[in-house]
């Protein structure tokens, strides 16, 4: 039988919610003034901040449409590691300290509802077909860098998997990219760390129908220092809160590619 | 010269790594063709008659062609050292028009004039390019003694001539010295303090084993039974989602290339896209360590 595939005209899109509650709430605020049909997130709902639970209520209570992420997957079967696809030795340090935190201090009840996420979502966008996954199509955990994803992998991706427009997350860092062929790429960014422009504000991306397909990111700001002073109370690094409090990334970043790495401060 | 290594076991009955996707094109532009002679060298590279021929450019240009078409991810560099080949600088603007490129030297070779064309380079491409610099020890009568009178000094001159202008060497060490260091510091980290050290403010490390291979090859080791891959995901290894071209056709891994046992196919990448036999000691290391040779 044939999947039903549910058709909008306008939705909102994240990923890598990260434990942050704040910018979480401050996002579906948001997307809800603009009158989104849907919301939707691509994963990693744990991760760097504090107290993981507070996501669950808003995630579930808005009604959000989610995918697995890897930590998602992890968190849910027990895993002792992140699967972030780390594999700096001070990426992992940081990667490690930050997973057994959200591990300790998820629900079996949130675990259980992580556990039970699709993979892949498909939706269409009027006439526009849309394919929703974490790292890539093919593997969860893969980093889509726009430095570093070739736009002839991206064709093979639309090819494969028979669709117009592909959304990512992963990384942390939004892109977009036409092909050649008009199918669009986009990385929709995260919400739950900023992305290592300077600024403390996080991303979403809002997708509109019509005869060309409307991308557009929006930047949402929150209280970032009262999440800060709860990571602090927390006893969560000081290089996480250092990063919520001036938008530069001090963790998990030597796997960047050189062209992100050179823009950021560390 | 002839070749230096000892002769690989048949691959008749060794487990394999399936090839699940295509990922990564190495390209062995210059076989085994160095200006240093390395006394822990994978693939025995020096200045006198390689046995590993350097490519013709218009080998490597096919190469890239076809793993465009195939959806390439990343494109890597090495050798010997890519800075002899007559055509790497073409040949690297190529590559960055098709996907993120990364160039495997010793750093000898990167003078200011060298720096300038490849700071350009990276500054013009759609992707990232990468320079990765080897260095054995943050000492300089260690490193050299490892890889040649002089080594080390000009591979340090290469990484600051390519932070000041902007680019990020990573600087790729083994572990060929690390017991010589009694200071307790792990050698990440002792490489890490030591280019910040000297300004280098972004430094990026990466540590690799050593290989009982090429110059340190010995007869008789130990290689991998289906047994000791019981459990394992053999999809973590490298040569089920890379493949290395190189003077004689494409083969399964970095480490290998060269070797028959390793050859998947005499003609294009595709034709390369089947499992791969773990035949060689090598493959242990790989299992063992969980390495890669790509950046990360």
């Amino acid at each position: 039988m044939q999947e039903r595939i549910a058709e909008y005209r306008r939705i909102a899109v994240f990923g890598g919610v990260y434990n942050n509650a704040l910018a979480l709430h401050a996002t579906l605020e948001d997307a809800r003034r603009r009158d989104v049909e849907a919301v939707f997130c691509l994963g990693d709902m744990g991760g760097f901040g504090p107290h993981p639970d507070r996501v669950f209520p808003l995630l579930k209570g808005s009604g959000v449409l989610a995918i697995q992420g890897n930590y998602d997957e992890s968190l849910a079967h027990g895993k002792t590691d992140c699967g972030c696809g780390y594999t700096d030795p001070r990426d992992n340090h940081f990667a490690r300290i930050s997973y057994e935190y959200t591990f300790a201090n998820t629900s079996t009840e949130n675990k259980q509802w992580l556990g039970v996420l699709p993979a892949h979502r498909r939706i269409r966008l009027g006439a526009h077909r849309v394919l929703m996954c974490h790292g890539s199509p093919r593997v969860i955990n893969e980093f889509l860098w726009e430095s570093a994803t070739p736009t002839g992998l991206l064709r093979r991706f639309v090819r494969e998997a028979e669709t117009d427009v592909l959304l990512c997350t992963h990384t942390g860092i939004k892109w977009h990219r036409v092909l050649p062929t008009g199918e669009h790429a986009v990385n929709v960014g995260v919400i739950g760390r900023p992305e290592n422009d300077g600024s403390t504000n996080v991303w979403y991306t809002l997708l509109t129908a019509g005869p060309e397909l409307a991308v557009e990111f929006v930047p949402v700001h929150y209280d970032f220092e009262t999440l800060a002073r709860q990571m602090d109370q927390e006893g969560l690094p000081p290089e996480f809160s250092e990063t919520v409090r001036t938008g530069w990334w001090t963790t998990c970043l030597e796997n960047l590619p050189s062209k992100e790495r050179s823009r950021g401060k560390f | 010269m002839s070749l230096p290594l000892v002769m690989p076991p048949s691959t008749g009955h060794a487990p394999v790594a399936p090839f699940l996707r295509f990922s990564t094109l190495w390209i062995q532009i210059t076989g085994t063709w160095c200006n240093l002679e390395c006394a822990h060298c994978i693939n025995a590279s020096g200045p006198k008659e390689p046995w590993l021929k350097p490519l013709r450019a218009e080998v490597a240009r096919a190469a890239i062609r076809e793993a465009e078409e195939l959806g390439v991810k990343e494109i890597y560099f090495t050798g010997g050292e890519p800075f002899l080949h007559g055509d790497i600088l073409a040949l690297l603007a190529l590559a960055l028009q098709t996907a993120p490129t990364t160039v495997l030297t010793n750093g000898t070779l990167i003078d200011a004039a060298m720096a300038d064309e490849l700071a350009a380079l990276a500054a013009s491409a759609p992707y990232s390019l990468e320079i990765r610099v080897s260095l054995d020890d943050t000492d300089r009568e260690k490193n050299d003694r490892i890889r040649g009178a002089g080594a080390f000094d000009k591979a340090i001159d290469a990484i600051g001539s390519l932070h000041e202008r902007g680019l990020l060497p990573i600087v790729t060490a083994t572990e060929i010295t690390s017991r010589e260091h009694s200071d307790g510091r792990g050698m990440y980290e002792r490489f890490r303090d030591f280019l910040k050290a000297r300004g280098i403010e972004k430094p990026r490390v990466k540590i690799m084993p050593v290989f009982a291979l090429g110059r340190l090859a010995r007869p008789g080791g130990a290689v991998l039974s289906e047994n000791d891959l019981e459990g394992f995901d053999r999809g973590t290894l490298q040569c089920s989602e890379a493949r290395v071209v190189g003077d004689g056709g494409v083969y399964a891994c970095p480490i290998l290339a060269g070797l028959p046992g390793a050859r998947l196919s005499e003609g294009g990448l595709e034709a390369s896209f089947r499992d791969a036999p773990l035949y060689h000691a090598s493959c242990v290391t790989c299992l063992q360590t969980g390495m890669t040779c790509k950046n990360g």
